[in-house]
């Protein structure tokens, strides 16, 4: 149970940051983010990231605007805003740091 | 072959099988709930609906088929992950001290919290607010609530002393409490804004079970009240249509008799008003009465039939009409209270001639013919000169006997007395009262009825009739006067005659203190009977007696009696007049 904890929160906070690397790419429509999320096996159902960039959206962090679609419904095409963008650089660095954190750990246990 | 409903997703027409809709409906139901209801869960559930749409609209593109069936609504839901899925993603949000709080929440919401409901009210949401918290129907509390208020008004006190007690539930939190809704949707919405801590999820565990058995237990109590509750409205249901059948009833016999035609169902009371009034305030008493128990009826086959509400206007309007009726009834109360504020009383004396038997009987004047003496038709149907006259015949009258001296002249004082809004109108009423007891061979015979005349109101005519004859005068008193005498022990003279059942008359003589039964303890019958003959065979003027039994004398102006127990000694002298 603790193991799996663990496992939700550690990829949790993940997400956030691989979402917004991927929208920072360009403009996506989620059902692109959700695509290669679960190439990278980091979301398993569509549902939760709807709350997720809702979030982001409404911190700021992400914009959107619609464009029509050839084969159904007009979609939601999302965009990183400038503060993304600074939150997206801060978080770069916390991740190399957390990365250096976890590899030395690592190492040290080897 | 399956039935197909057409369904709009964000303007986009689908056809969708009905497992299918079912399906889906229950799904976005339960996300629904799951996410609340603030701004930002509805661009979530958007986003979500969205998707769906153009899930349903890809398989729909590809040419496969036309109507969205179950197994695509099970996909889609795969894909797009079941409640379960959202709250394991989010359950990581939550913080400790989050679980902590929900912890001490929890005891709170294993009985839901006992608040008012405000949207599902009819007065203050008590009922609703008991309903959720017992976890059954409003209506069945409501019922009750109904019932205790109609049995001596009980109900209403409960009712407002758990209006003031019961809080309102004002908040979304406050109405999840009361409802006993809380876990799921407290947890969730705050876990947007959590930062990454842990959170112990057996407490939640834990505490869910044992709420859903308290929930258990609740839902089997108000499930037992429901059942008392329908009970009871049925048999309220019975009464109240009886008792509107009865008061209709009670109205169309009453407005037949002020029409004329005559019936068995009579009102007293309405006979204090005037033909067109009482039409006027029967039919308000009769709506007053009626408008109540009508909306009850209506209201409980509401209850009972699950039909729809009663129209708002045809409801305002029968507020409205009862309001009237009510507002109209007491002003024709006030206003027959006040034709009765004077009483006049007019004094009349008669004199009638002295004799040695008094014989006192009574005249019905109702019955014209004397075969119908006994038959029903003649008490109901009285006309004389083709004029109904049972309105305007009266039986208030009472007889009273008073002494005098002994020689005096034997006289009858009638005291006719009405009342008015006013003295001069009582007066003129009491003077319109003709009624006087007449002379016929040997018997005084009052009239049963004395008659009001053509258009006079009942405004508490009565006749006072003191019949006042000389101590010692004879009086025989025929038992058809027995109901209007006042004063007189009639059963207990009736009682010493042999063979009281037959017995047409009693016997009196006047004392002093007023009139006294001459028929002895019962042994005595024959002697006391020639008593009476040797009496009377005296002369008038000279007859003098006493019912006391020891020897008497008396000097009563110009005359001098000394009378002896024994019959048989008697002086008597008489001076002449100077």
């Amino acid at each position: 149970m603790i193991a799996e904890n663990t496992q939700t929160q550690m990829r949790k906070g993940i997400l956030e940051y691989c979402i917004l690397s991927i929208i920072s790419r360009g403009e996506i429509y989620a059902s692109d983010i959700i695509a290669e999320l679960k190439k990278a096996q980091l979301l398993v159902v569509e549902g939760t990231l709807y709350p997720l960039l809702t979030r982001l959206k409404n911190n700021g962090l992400l914009s959107y605007n619609w464009q029509e679609s050839t084969s159904g419904p007009p979609r939601k095409y999302y965009e990183i805003t400038r503060e993304g963008q600074d939150v997206l650089a801060k978080l770069d660095i916390t991740w190399r740091e957390l990365l250096f954190a976890v590899q030395t750990s690592l190492e040290g246990r080897n | 072959m399956n039935k197909t409903i057409i369904i709009n997703i964000n303007s986009i027409v689908f056809h969708i099988e009905e497992d299918a809709y079912e399906t889906l409906r229950s799904y976005m139901i339960d996300i629904k709930k799951h996410f609340g209801n603030t701004a930002e869960s509805k661009e979530i559930l958007e986003d979500i609906e969205n998707r769906i749409a153009e899930m349903f609209n890809e398989r729909i593109q590809s040419g496969r088929k036309e109507v969205i069936n179950l197994e695509d609504v099970q996909e889609v839901i795969a894909r797009m992950g079941s409640v379960s899925d959202f709250e394991q993603s989010e359950d990581a949000s939550d913080d400790i001290h989050e679980g902590q709080a929900t912890n001490t929440v929890k005891p709170d919401n294993l009985g839901r919290k006992l608040m008012r409901d405000p949207d599902d009210k009819i007065l203050g949401g008590v009922c609703s607010g008991l309903a959720h918290y017992f976890g059954m129907e409003p209506k069945w509390l409501r019922v009750l609530v109904v019932l205790f208020v109609l049995i001596g008004g009980s109900g209403f006190l409960v009712y407002i002393i758990l209006w003031i007690v019961m809080p309102v539930a004002e908040t979304r939190a406050d109405k999840m409490a009361m409802r006993g809704e809380v876990p799921n949707l407290q947890n969730f919405k705050k876990s947007f804004d959590e930062e990454v801590r842990s959170f112990s999820s057996e407490f939640a565990g834990a505490g869910e079970h044992i709420g859903r058995g308290a929930r258990t237990a609740g839902n089997a109590l108000g499930g037992c009240l429901g059942a008392i509750g329908k009970m009871i409205a049925w048999l309220m249901l019975i009464f109240t249509g009886l008792n509107i059948l009865g008061l209709f009833i009670f109205y169309v016999f009453n407005l037949m008799n002020l029409f004329g035609l005559e019936n068995p169902i009579l009102f007293p009371p309405l006979a204090v008003l005037a033909l067109d009034d009482a039409i006027i305030a029967l039919t308000f008493g009769f709506l007053a009465m009626t408008i109540p128990f009508l909306a009850l009826f209506l209201w409980l086959i509401r209850v009972l039939f699950k039909t729809d509400k009663v129209n708002n206007y045809l409801s305002l309007t029968m507020f409205a009409a009862w309001i009237v009726s009510v507002v109209a009834v007491i002003y024709y109360c006030i206003y027959a209270s006040q034709d009765f504020r004077e009483k006049s009383t007019i004094n009349v004396q008669k004199n009638i001639t002295t004799q040695k038997v008094y014989h006192f009987s009574e005249k019905d004047v109702r019955i014209l013919d004397a075969s119908e003496k006994d038959s029903l038709r003649s008490k109901f149907n009285i006309k004389i000169d083709g004029q109904d006259l049972r309105n305007y015949l009266h039986n208030s009258i009472g007889i009273t006997f008073e002494s005098l001296d002994s020689l005096a002249q034997p006289y009858i004082q009638y005291n006719y007395s009405a009342k008015g809004k006013t003295y001069q109108l009582a007066a003129e009423r009491a003077k319109g009262i003709g009624y006087e007891a007449v002379q016929e061979g040997q018997k005084i015979l009052f009239p049963s009825h004395f008659l009001l005349q053509k258009n006079t109101l009942d405004r508490d005519q009565y006749v006072g009739v003191t019949v006042y004859l000389p101590r010692g005068a004879k009086v025989v008193l025929e038992r058809n006067i027995e109901r209007k005498l006042r004063d007189v022990p009639c059963w207990e003279c009736l009682k010493n005659y042999a063979d009281h059942d037959h017995q047409k008359y009693t016997e009196w003589t006047m004392s002093s203190t007023g009139l006294v039964c001459a028929q002895a303890e019962p042994e005595k019958d024959d002697d006391d009977e020639e008593e009476q003959v040797t009496v009377k065979k005296s002369s008038k003027e000279e007859e003098e007696s006493s019912s006391q039994r020891d020897s008497v004398i008396t000097i009563d102006g110009s005359n001098v009696t000394i009378e002896v127990k024994d019959k048989n000694v008697k002086i008597q002298e008489k001076k002449s007049k100077k």
